[in-house]
């Protein structure tokens, strides 16, 4: 009999918290690409390459996944104030309607798989009866599954990566090996962003995203729609 | 001396900016706003140079009291430290606007900063309109906007921003702005926006950021519930084509939304006056809608020479 393996078993944990599969419903949303495309600014891999690499930099999802890895940190504390605080300041931030929703059925979704798997992770979610965003519920599952922070920031990033991807191969429409290069080609990207990430202070907790609010803005009142953001 | 930065409705807040040691403005202030008998009163006003404000005038009548804020010095200039508290009490209703534009220099190093802090009291209504701010090409600046609402006070702000003296061809090569704001209503954070522009850098041209715009403006409206509908009339304000006399090659993109507890509306494009247009419009269509106690139409303040 094989003893288990505590790496092998954070593995298979990550391998399981970004996962495609994993039931949040990810695939359904595209955080403003749909209206990109629709609109002409996104119209191959280079284009889609150079938003993703912009928003690991400088975006909306760099300062997501610092805050997600400041609600990991209050959780590993136990400090339900401080996790309940970057909660609230998620759903602050998170600035269109569109983008707020999707981060709160994300979250809603996967803090009610914890508690099926594990139900004392329920007292390390904040008190209050506020949505719980994604990047929340995420922060508190690696918490759960022992993984390291920067392993869970970058479980994060590449998760979010490959999932705008696919939204990318489905409406640009890119073939699917040229998905699959991309990804590969942000390994570096995401492997930078996340030694920015661990290192950011809170004063340092800023960015630009003007292109991202806009194009979720103007989601919401396109003709025809595949995706949910 | 009675102290404006109390935060009865906000979090605490750190100690106030330390002044200067020298040759650079640490200017203050501080406003209060009072209901009497129908009428909102100016009810306490403190100054430092090179801050100012003129007397208050009511061109819509008693219930509303307009405040034109000055900046004598002519422009910001890297070190200064400019400060403002406005403090509305219950029930008063106030609308704040600036004398000219906000100009920020070239700075020789330090960072300019300015901080604007305003509580809101139950059933009052704060209107925070500044002409736009004009970035020069290398200046470094701050600015922080922090607003504590009530359970059931209203705020609406803008911020135009010109990054660059675009008009004769200035780009934002170098330099900082950074803008933060946060707006809190009974405890609770409702809106961050936190945003960094790096002059020169990437997220000047991609259209993941400015797309080579030189002007931003964002228009906010918080404290209440906004219906969906409210936010399709805003976004039908908006009359495409409206920056196209001044820049055929840039079109500007806008977009409405709601908030929690309110609605935002974004700008990026290359007109101060496009954007400040329609800003307008959408104030009087959220003042005619519900914004403080009666409805009516908005009255634009005389200094603001359209």
């Amino acid at each position: 009999m094989v003893a288990s393996n505590s790496a092998t078993q954070s593995l298979l944990a990550l391998l399981q918290l970004v996962s495609p599969t994993l039931p949040v419903g990810a695939y359904t949303y595209s955080e403003g690409l749909e209206t990109l495309v629709q609109t002409a600014q996104l119209i191959d891999a280079t284009t889609l390459e150079h938003w993703l690499t912009q928003e690991l930099d400088s975006g909306a999802i760099r300062l997501e996944a610092a805050v997600l890895l400041r609600v990991y940190h209050s959780a590993v504390q136990q400090d339900q104030k401080q996790v309940q605080y970057w909660n609230h300041w998620l759903s602050a931030f998170r600035e269109t309607e569109e983008l707020r929703e999707q981060s709160w059925q994300m979250g809603r979704s996967l803090r009610r798989l914890l508690k099926e798997l594990h139900p004392e992770s329920q007292s390390l979610f904040p008190e209050d009866d506020a949505p719980c965003n994604f990047a929340t519920a995420f922060a508190i599952a690696a918490v759960v599954w022992r993984l390291d922070p920067a392993t869970t920031v970058l479980g994060y990033l590449q998760s979010w990566a490959a999932n705008l991807i696919n939204a990318g191969v489905r409406l640009i429409p890119l073939g699917q090996t040229q998905g699959q290069l991309l990804l590969r080609r942000l390994s570096l990207p995401l492997e930078q962003a996340v030694e920015a990430i661990l290192t950011l202070t809170d004063e340092q907790l800023d960015g630009c995203s003007w292109g991202v609010s806009l194009a979720s803005m103007n989601h919401e009142t396109l003709y025809s729609r595949l995706f949910r953001s | 001396m009675n102290n404006a930065s109390v935060q009865p409705f906000g979090p605490p807040v750190g100690p106030p900016l330390m002044s200067s040691p020298s040759r650079v403005w640490s200017g203050q202030l501080e406003l209060e706003f009072t209901r009497r008998q129908a009428k909102t009163w100016l009810s306490r006003s403190r100054v430092q140079a090179p801050l100012k404000v003129q007397r208050p005038f009511y061109p819509e009548g008693d219930a509303i009291c307009h405040s034109v804020m000055l900046h004598t010095a002519g422009g910001i200039v890297g070190g200064d430290e400019l400060a403002v508290n406005l403090l509305v009490h219950p029930e008063a209703q106030a609308l704040v606007t600036t004398a000219a534009a906000t100009k920020v220099y070239r700075s020789n190093g330090a960072t300019a900063q300015q901080t604007v802090h305003i509580d809101v009291a139950a059933g009052a209504c704060l209107e925070w309109l500044p002409q736009e701010t004009i970035v020069f090409n290398g200046a470094l600046y701050r600015q922080r906007l922090q607003v504590n609402l009530a359970a059931n006070a209203r705020w609406l702000g803008w911020e135009v921003t010109r990054l660059g003296r675009s008009a004769r061809g200035e780009q934002f090569q170098t330099g900082l702005w950074c803008s933060h704001i946060e707006v809190w209503q009974a405890g609770q954070l409702l809106w961050v926006d936190p945003q960094r522009v790096q002059g020169g850098s990437e997220m000047m041209h991609s259209p993941h950021g400015l797309a080579g715009c030189p002007v931003i403006g964002s228009l906010a409206c918080l404290g209440q519930p906004i219906s969906p509908e409210l936010v399709e009339k805003a976004r039908q304000l908006w009359q495409p084509g409206a920056d196209a006399t001044i820049n055929a090659t840039i079109n500007a993109t806008v977009g409405v939304t709601r908030l929690q507890s309110g609605l935002l509306c974004r700008y990026r494009g290359t007109s101060t006056a496009a954007a400040r247009h329609w800003f307008i419009q959408v104030w009087q269509l959220l003042r005619q809608d519900s914004l403080g106690s009666t409805r009516r139409s908005a009255c634009l303040p005389r200094v603001w020479q359209l």
